[in-house]
């Protein structure tokens, strides 16, 4: 099972606040925070095809270009399924996920996700009805380990059309 | 036995963070820190540990010049209690879910100096008997009534938050201004407050500690503050702050809720001493756990960043280093808890968690055989950069060469885990040179947007 990962710039190890203005990059495999997901990822069979990330800034001062190029680089790796995060409570991040993932669910027949707290709540509310968001607590809260496992749960049932996704996403996605 | 671990200390990090008194009581104290610095800076100035940059200033300004200074230090040292009750009042009414929140602070504020003793005595050379003044003394608004603070700042607020919910409030016609509303619907509970504490002041006056001060101070504050006096203490806090983190969870803000009060009890009171022209005795201060136990933030993660940016040999780990080091200096590492990572990484596990121990460890014995002065009581910025913090919080140049040998030691402790790192890194990168697929060629320049 091959899993595209959409990053912002802290995630991907290229810099954090200090790197807002990154462009679009895509790297092959997993890069960066991908590490803590692995684990996870190789319990349901998953590998990490690659990651595409950009800065939030940049991300804020283009977003149509970000969310239409993320969205065609998808189509044109064509994983089984993308995630979008996790986003912890960085606001331009999730909104950048919470978009990305809305169009390639839109745009090409591949399911994603996005993944945020709660903090986001903006965002969520906003998006929530056109992409599954994955909750997940914020940046050094409680539950890290056991929202990632409920991810896989998700993509697991979604990839494979095993398990009732429906039943998963109301009780894990917002 | 990871998992195990996690499943223990979820719960712990869950009670710890998201209790509403102890969240209060850390974030309270978290107010005053601004108030500290800003103190400790005049502080530094008015006991700059250069001679030449003392009798400069006397030559200046004349003798006594310090003492302009120490009215600012004074406030920030010796009214520590006074600052702590406000602000911890105020975070408990947030913690409550008050809507007049200062209302709540000030009424925590009134409560603590309704029972603190409000004459005082001082004897007079040659004078047959001591001679009294109205007035409060630094005495009980300092360090000795720092504990008191904290509790009645938080019994306050609940009894004034549990007057409001029990609608024991006086209601104004609509129509008349909401300040003059709010302070009205403020007056019982109030009331009901400093009454209750007019009545625990009673009450103290009859027993044989005559006042709560004193009572708190001999049966919580000495035995709490004595655990931070034993030499275990800070590996403790070291410890578990790191553990916490590695699991993905902010490790300070749950033990900070334990141990932070206990850290500025131990600062204030070398601040204390000093002023008395006493010997400083904490070794475990605020200055101490910022600059002797992490370097580049929790994990103490400056060597390794270090290591990332001038040895590695993978293209990530070299440019994830080069780009975390400038904000590693100033204490923040973020980018590498996320992007290298650590948060989950079996792997940098062990010396993330390992390196702030030893740092404690050699800090300590530095201090205890005199190598380098116990730190003052002054608190800087914690993104102050190593060499400079550790020279003014000591006031030596010894405190300077201590740091510089933990960060080496802090390298060796992270070195293996680097390299192994480095070199997976590495052959991923080599791998994945050799055979091409299409992802390789992944470029967003020649991205075809149909």
């Amino acid at each position: 099972m091959k899993i595209v990962l959409i990053f912002d710039q802290g995630l991907a190890g290229a810099g954090g606040k200090s790197n807002p203005n990154v462009g679009l990059n895509a790297a092959k495999g997993g890069i960066g925070s991908a590490l803590m997901l692995e684990s996870h990822f190789a319990k349901i069979g998953a590998t990490v095809a690659a990651t595409l990330y950009c800065g939030n800034e940049f991300f804020l001062n283009n977003q149509e270009e970000v969310v239409t190029k993320m969205t065609a680089m998808v189509k044109k790796v064509s994983p089984d399924f993308v995630l979008c995060g996790p986003c912890f409570n960085f606001p331009d991040y999730a909104k950048m996920a919470a978009m990305i993932s809305a169009s390639i669910l839109e745009h090409t027949d591949i399911p994603s996700c996005a993944m945020m707290s709660v903090e986001n709540a903006d965002t969520i509310e906003a998006y929530k009805d056109q992409t599954p968001i994955v909750k997940m607590p914020k940046k050094g809260g409680t539950g890290l380990n056991d929202s990632i496992a409920a991810l896989c749960e998700l993509i697991s049932a979604t990839v494979n059309h095993s398990g009732d996704v429906e039943n998963i996403k109301s009780r894990i996605c917002y | 036995m990871m998992q195990k671990l996690e499943k223990l200390l979820m719960p712990i990090a869950n009670v710890l963070s998201k209790n509403k008194v102890l969240s209060a009581i850390r974030d309270g104290f978290l107010i005053t820190v601004p108030i500290t610095i800003v103190g400790s800076i005049f502080l530094l100035i008015a006991n700059f540990p250069l001679e030449g940059f003392l009798n400069l200033m006397t030559s200046i300004f004349g003798e006594g010049w310090d003492a302009y200074l120490g009215r600012v230090s004074a406030i920030a040292f010796d009214c520590v209690a006074l600052l702590g009750v406000l602000s911890i009042g105020y975070c408990y009414s947030r913690e409550k879910g008050l809507d007049n929140r200062i209302g709540g602070a000030v009424v925590a504020l009134v409560c603590f100096l309704i029972i603190t003793p409000q004459k005082a005595f001082v004897t007079v050379e040659g004078a047959a008997e001591a001679a009294s003044f109205s007035g409060f003394q630094f005495t009980f608004l300092g360090t000795a009534g720092m504990f008191l603070a904290m509790i009645v700042a938080i019994v306050s607020v609940e009894i004034y938050a549990w007057a409001i919910k029990k609608k024991l409030i006086i209601k104004l016609p609509d129509g008349v201004p909401p300040a003059v509303m709010e302070s009205f619907a403020a007056l019982i509970p109030s009331g009901i407050a400093m009454t209750i504490f007019f009545v625990v002041g009673i009450i103290f006056s009859h027993t044989s500690f005559e006042y709560a001060h004193y009572f708190i101070y001999q049966v919580l504050q000495t035995p709490l503050v004595g655990l931070g006096k034993m030499a275990g203490f800070e590996v403790i806090y070291q410890f578990l702050s790191t553990l916490f983190w590695f699991f993905g969870i902010n490790g300070p803000a749950v033990t900070n809720t334990i141990f932070s009060p206990i850290h500025k009890v131990l600062t204030v009171e070398n601040y204390e001493a000093a002023q008395a022209g006493l010997e400083m005795t904490n070794i475990f201060t605020s200055g101490f756990s910022d600059f002797f136990c992490n370097f580049g933030g929790g994990g103490s993660t400056l060597g390794l960043v270090i290591m990332m940016a001038f040895l590695a040999k993978s293209n990530r780990m070299k440019t994830l280093g080069k780009l975390s080091l400038p904000a590693g200096i100033f204490g923040i590492n973020e980018p590498i808890i996320f992007g290298l990572p650590i948060v989950l990484n079996p792997l940098m596990a062990i010396p993330f968690i390992l390196a702030p121990v030893v740092n404690t460890v050699i800090g300590y014995v530095a201090t205890v055989i005199g190598f380098m002065p116990v730190t003052m009581g002054v608190q800087l910025p914690w993104t102050c950069p190593i060499i400079f913090s550790g020279f003014l919080v000591t006031g030596s140049v010894t405190g300077s060469i201590v740091q510089i040998v933990q960060l080496i030691i802090d390298v060796l402790i992270y070195y293996p885990f680097f390299k192994l790192l480095d070199q997976r890194y590495l052959e991923e990168e080599t791998a994945t040179a050799g055979q091409t697929d299409e992802i390789d060629d992944l470029s967003f320049d020649d991205l075809g947007l149909d």
